[in-house]
């Protein structure tokens, strides 16, 4: 802003003096070399390449082989490697060999054994956590898989909770979240390809999709998106989604996040894709609706019925959260003819000793409870229900008692508080938090006029969104074959076809007659 | 560079915006005051009237424990050309912003009733968009001022509601018309019918009474009522032609004008007839429409001839004579000949004054007339309202018995007082 | 922004129909028809309705054959580039002056039944500026909205004439006839011109997904609403009587007044927001209209970018008249009165000069091949 100011006023910005060094390139280049049949050459390589004596995770372990009595050297970082395997499976075989000229692959019995002989890709191996042997007189080397990174167990899902239905949840470590997956697809066809995506710190990202369900120009379009990226370091799927998202300052998200793995499978099976990473206890889903955001997996658990009742609760929840103090604004400043006459009067004698007008009022208590929410999401966890209890009805009570704001607004606001937690999905509930501000402004402006032209501005360009070359509002909009299932669910045996907007392969979900 | 441009215009505009927004129309409720009736009398002046506004006191009654020693209304009277220019006209002496949002009721004088010119003052209700249609119209027998000084009602926190309770509830078993301005504009604009409109005043009679079967047969104000209760009196209504008052009807007159007029509907009557076996005593029956009243007309003929058929169902509520009719059929038959004789006594009665001395009728039956005309210029021609006093009527009223109480039978006077 | 040449389908297409021509109870249009017809200005209504199908009818018919041009392009085809462009010239300065009038009565409406004290200026700028932007946004958007509020708006339109119907006096409708026939058919002569948006729909037929989409649906969204122009009128009559009718200046606004359901009295403003959603598409699709046409004739390609000048100028010649209160009413029937022989003209001749120049016959030709 400031820099914006600056400009108009016409000073010339100062330029500083490119002063940063491409260490990248100089760290690619000392791993353009070719592994040399000298042992101790490697070794040196290595000890400047990891600044071993002061790398202290990074272990190496001279051997001498059994049998033969070549020099041998095995490195790993012990801190993400299973030192058991290492020394059980590989250490132990290579100093027990009795056999002459038998090959590294021979004698170890990890689960597998690949040989490489450029630097670069021994080094890459070696921070995913596999183990390297030398082996002088060799120019190539062996690695093997032994990888064991630390990370929280499975878990229950804390953001979104169901009462029926399966209660885990994804977490750090992407081989526990490929496990639940597979778990739940135990389909040939499911492919989980992986993809390195930062320069500095090698993330990985993992793309799942379901061969011959999933549109093959979607997952050649995503995989273009994520190949183009330049960046450092990315190191968790949030941050990812910032990056590959199609609109940046966009209110609406345009793609889904979920803990879940019942439900990115769910999604799977619709034919969408899945990108997981180290790090990131969820997943994100593309291309993604607005109603992806707005159902939750309960709905289809729960019976036909009760599953309607639910989808019915949230939207007059919505409803209610995006617009009733809009509605309370506009109905008693510019149309008061509508409340019924005793509600009025009550209304009009309670705002007698009030100071503020009513839309200051509204805009207060709605900025008090947003801080109430923030600053109790981060109270340490003894005292937290009790502050929030506290706070609320403290500061409520109390504002009412000294005339500060009527006892009406406390309700409308709480109301409107309230209900925003009956969406789970934390993008769009912040989207809906916004939204409600502005309706609020607009309502204070104009009325039911301004909140009308508001949401017909909202809703003309909530059509035009894509996400992913799917339009946002699909497949109530532009008509698309689908499951039926925008507002209201089918039952589950009607619901027969795949979202027609994804273009899946294969349309048909079940069978004609999938239920007698 | 291109975006920095379009981010100075988007914060250039975005206060304009502000600034030409409708914060015209936006009052807080605290800039308000709610007017629920509005008073017309005749004033001097020629072209000027005598408004009173009835004023609700917000305060009354809320939880927040308001001083329970103010009034729960206030009225104001001043002289004005109509109620639009009366808003800002009283601002010189109520300080808030007059709003007619929650306006109920339009009191007229019976003196600025039979005015010529009242039709032209009331007509600006249709200009403001503040008074609705449905707002009740309504006749006092004194001047409007007087009714909203003397009117206290009991039991009250909020003026509206007793007015509005009142014209609902004498509109449900009868006794007052449901006068709504909407019918009001309808009817006058029509030029056929009568409009029919509640008469109310506190001016009530200490005196003795006229005896009469019903009670309810009489105007407002002729009502003998003692203790310490309400004092104003809702009963009968007054007749408006072509816009101008020219006379009334009593309670139970009225109500058999809305029992036959189809598009008035009254529900819970409960009227008292002469005994027709004993005259000394009278039985208070429950009156129901059965079906909707059947009218036919012969509009070609010389006098034009309407044949209405009212079928009604009795219900007998008490038994003063207590000799049970319900034991023979011939009792009960001799009960439903009196009464139906009786009903078709005071229908025609009431028919004949209304061809003689309201020369209108306020049943509604211009409303059956329509369909016998094919285009609205035979029907202008055929003029209701001039040929109506000649039409020859015929009014049959069809009574069927229906319940006798919660004890159809009761023990015998004679049986009692053995 | 991109251009978005997207296609429309047989719903959206419908959507937008029913609620532009729909939409047209709810301004002065039923008053200017009640000034002339009386209580039986809804048999006039079905009369019109009867027989504009006719040139419906031969506008979809002369499409069955140039499937992939738009009215203007058309126009160009079959009377040649002098005349065609001169017509499609007439064509745009009409739709010009109905989009101007039409939205200059609906913030009149706005400013006189709802926000009574704020100026007219503000009402009518947000009016435009909303409707440009769902303009700008293309037909497929516009088409999207109005299938996805449709449903809500068709059912507080039933609401409401429900709730009138049964609070209103079914006999006010007699005498039948009312002013006479010669009188009724007088009156739907005259404003045959209510149907006229149809044949602007000639504008968009090449962007409906399939021939027989914009077939179906155009016929189908007619039927609609004709019915639906009809039965209103009915219940107005029902509520006001015929004297009351002739001197109200929007029917339905003041039904809404009048109504109450239970224990909320004023329950017109409950139907206003549903109301403005169908005014806010109704207009954002003339203005795409009249672009549209614009950019066919001055041979613009991407007319996307006039619609801020345009908005501008349907503005200020919506502020121009300068007793906007009386001129504006007197323009539109005498508007609606010139159009009307137009557009039933129009197609009938187009037709006629189709069939001579055998394009029909080149089409059974490419056809048998």
């Amino acid at each position: 802003m400031f820099k914006l100011l600056k400009k108009i006023a016409g000073r010339k910005k100062r330029l500083k003096p490119d002063q940063s060094k491409n260490t990248l390139t100089e760290q690619n280049h000392q791993k353009e070399q070719f592994i040399s049949a000298q042992i101790e050459e490697n070794l040196d390589l290595m000890n400047e390449i990891y600044q071993i004596p002061h790398n202290g995770d990074v272990k190496i372990r001279e051997l001498k082989l059994g049998g033969s009595g070549r020099k041998a050297a095995i490195l790993f970082i012990s801190s993400i490697a299973d030192v058991r395997t290492v020394e059980d499976s590989a250490i132990k075989p290579l100093l027990a060999n009795t056999r002459e000229n038998a090959g590294i692959d021979e004698i170890i019995a990890t689960q597998n054994v690949t040989a490489f002989s450029n630097i670069k890709s021994l080094v890459e191996n070696i921070n995913l956590g596999n183990a390297v042997i030398f082996l002088d007189g060799s120019t190539k080397a062996f690695t093997f898989d032994c990888a064991n990174f630390q990370g929280r167990s499975v878990e229950k899902a804390e953001s979104e909770v169901l009462i029926k239905g399966s209660k885990e949840a994804l977490t750090e470590k992407v081989i526990v979240n490929l496990s639940l997956i597979r778990k739940r697809i135990k389909n040939e066809n499911l492919i989980a390809e992986s993809m390195t995506i930062s320069k500095r710190s090698h993330n990985v990202v993992y793309i799942l999709y379901i061969r011959n369900l999933a549109d093959e120009k979607l997952i050649a379009n995503v995989k273009k998106r994520l190949a183009s990226l330049n960046v450092d370091a990315i190191q968790n799927l949030s941050l990812l989604e910032q990056y590959i998202e199609d609109r940046r300052l966009s209110l609406f998200p345009s793609l889904l996040y979920t803990e879940r793995p019942d439900r990115a499978t769910s999604f799977l099976e619709d034919g969408h894709i899945v990108l997981l990473m180290d790090n990131s206890p969820d997943s994100i889903v593309l291309p993604a609706t607005f109603w992806s955001f707005f159902h939750t997996a309960e709905e289809h658990y729960l019976r036909f019925i009760f599953g309607n009742f639910v989808r019915v609760i949230r939207m007059v929840a919505m409803f209610i959260t995006i617009f009733i103090s809009a509605i309370y604004i506009s109905v008693t400043t510019f149309h008061t003819e509508m409340i019924p006459a005793d509600l009025l009067l009550a209304i009009a004698g309670t705002r007698e000793k009030v100071p503020f007008p009513i839309f200051f009022e509204i805009l207060l208590m709605e900025a008090a409870f947003e801080l109430i929410r923030e600053a109790g999401l981060r109270v340490p966890n003894p005292m937290g229900p009790t502050i929030g209890i506290v706070g609320a009805l403290i500061l409520g009570q109390a504002a009412v008692e000294a005339n500060i704001i009527s006892p009406i607004v406390i309700i409308v606001v709480a109301l409107s508080g309230l209900t925003s937690f009956t969406v789970s999905d934390i993008s769009l509930n912040f989207a809906l938090r916004i939204i409600r501000f502005l309706f609020i402004l607009s309502a204070g402006v104009f009325g039911i006029y301004g909140m009308t032209a508001l949401f017909i501005m909202g809703l003309f360009y909530l059509v035009s969104l894509k996400s992913f070359g799917v339009p946002y509002l699909a497949p109530m909009s532009p008509h698309y074959v689908s499951s039926g299932d925008t507002i209201f669910r089918r039952v589950l045996t009607h619901e027969n076809f795949r979202p027609g907007y994804l273009k899946p392969v294969d349309i048909k979900k079940k069978g004609d007659g999938a239920a007698k | 560079m291109k975006r920095r441009r379009r981010v100075i215009k988007l914060c250039v505009m975005m206060p304009l915006v502000m600034l030409l927004t409708g914060c015209w129309d936006l009052t807080g409720l605290d800039e308000k005051v709610f007017v629920i009736g509005i008073g017309l009398d005749k004033a001097e002046e020629k072209g000027k009237v005598d408004i009173t506004y009835l004023i609700a006191n917000a305060e009354m009654g809320s939880a927040n424990g308001a001083s329970s020693n103010e009034p729960s209304s206030m009225t104001i009277t001043l002289r004005a050309s109509d109620f639009i220019s009366m808003k800002n006209t009283a601002n010189s002496v109520i300080s808030r912003e007059i709003s007619y949002d929650l306006l109920r009721l339009i009191l007229v004088s019976e003196e600025l009733a039979k005015e010529d010119d009242f039709i032209r003052f009331i007509y600006s209700a249709i200009k403001d968009r503040e008074v609705k249609r449905t707002v009740h119209l309504i006749v006092s027998k004194e001047k409007a001022e007087d009714f909203f000084d003397k009117n206290k009602p009991l039991f009250l926190s909020r003026p509206h509601k007793y007015y509005v309770n009142m014209l609902n509830r004498g509109n449900e078993i009868g006794l007052i018309p449901e006068s709504l301005m909407h019918h009001f504009l309808r009817i006058t604009e029509a030029d056929a019918d009568l409009f029919l409109s509640a008469y109310t005043t506190t001016d009530i009679k200490k005196t003795e009474d006229k005896t009469r079967a019903d009670e309810n047969d009489s105007l407002a104000g002729e009502m003998r009522v003692e203790g310490v209760t309400n004092n104003s009196q809702f009963l009968g209504a007054a007749v408006f032609s072509e816009g101008k008052m020219i006379g009334t009807l009593t309670g139970v007159e009225n109500r058999i004008a809305m029992m036959i007029n189809d598009t008035t509907e009254v529900s819970d009557v409960i009227s008292v007839f002469p005994d027709p076996s004993n005259e000394d005593y009278q039985v208070s029956v429950r009156v129901r429409k059965k079906q909707n009243t059947k009218v036919n007309m012969d509009l070609n003929a010389e006098p034009p001839q309407i044949h209405v058929t009212l079928p009604i169902l009795l219900d007998v509520l008490t038994d003063p004579p207590m000799n049970n009719p319900v034991e023979s059929k011939k009792k009960l038959e001799n009960i439903r000949k009196g009464m139906e004789n009786y009903m078709e006594g005071r229908v025609k009665e009431l028919v004949q004054r209304t061809q003689k001395e309201f020369k209108a009728d306020p049943f509604g039956w211009s409303l059956y007339g329509r369909k016998e005309f094919k285009t609205l210029k035979e029907y202008m021609e055929f003029d209701w309202m001039k040929t109506y006093p000649d039409m020859k009527v015929d009014v049959d009223v069809s009574v069927s018995l229906g319940k006798f109480g919660r004890q159809p039978k009761a023990p015998s006077y004679k049986e009692i007082r053995d | 922004m991109k251009q978005s040449e997207g296609k429309i389908g047989i719903r959206e297409l419908m959507a937008i129909i029913m609620l532009s021509v729909g939409t047209k109870l709810t301004d002065d249009t039923p008053s200017i028809l009640y000034s002339t017809a009386k209580n039986s200005a809804w048999m006039s209504m079905l009369l019109i309705g009867i027989v504009s199908i006719i040139p419906v009818f031969f506008l979809v018919k002369v499409f069955s054959v140039h499937k992939d041009k738009n009215l203007h392009q058309l126009n160009i085809h079959l009377f040649g580039k002098f005349v065609g462009n001169m017509v499609s010239f007439g064509l745009l300065l009409f739709g010009f002056t109905a989009l101007v009038l039409d939205s200059a009565t609906y913030a009149d409406i706005i400013s006189t039944m709802y926000f009574t004290k704020t100026p007219f200026l503000p009402i009518y700028l947000i009016l435009l500026i909303v409707c440009g932007y769902g303009a700008k946004r293309g037909i497929e958007h516009i088409g999207s909205t109005a299938w996805l509020t449709i449903f809500y708006l068709k059912i507080t339109l039933f609401i409401a004439l429900l709730i009138s119907f049964l609070q209103g006096e079914f006999k006010m409708i007699y005498p039948l006839w009312g002013p006479g026939i010669g009188e009724i058919v007088k009156t739907a002569g005259r404003n045959i011109s209510v149907f006229a948006d149809f044949y602007y729909l000639g504008l968009i037929a090449p962007l409906v997904s399939s021939y027989k989409s914009f077939k179906k649906g155009t016929l189908l969204a007619y039927l609609i609403v004709a019915i639906e122009l009809v039965i209103p009128l009915i219940i107005f009559v029902m509520i006001f009587d015929f004297t009351s009718i002739e001197i109200m200046q929007y029917p339905f606004h003041e039904m809404i007044l009048y109504i109450s359901l239970g224990f909320l009295t004023n329950v017109e403003t409950i139907f206003l927001p549903f109301w403005l959603i169908a005014s806010f598409i109704r207009f954002s699709f003339y203005l795409y209209l009249v672009v549209l046409l614009f950019g066919g004739v001055f041979k613009i390609k991407e007319f996307e970018f006039l619609i801020p000048v345009i908005v501008v100028l349907v503005l200020f010649s919506g502020l121009a008249p300068k007793y906007g209160e009386f001129t504006i009413p007197h323009l539109r029937e005498f508007f609606l009165t010139t159009l009307s022989p137009i557009f039933f003209g129009l197609p009938c001749l187009m037709l006629f000069i189709a069939k001579v120049r055998g394009d029909f016959k080149h089409e059974a030709a490419k056809e048998s091949h």
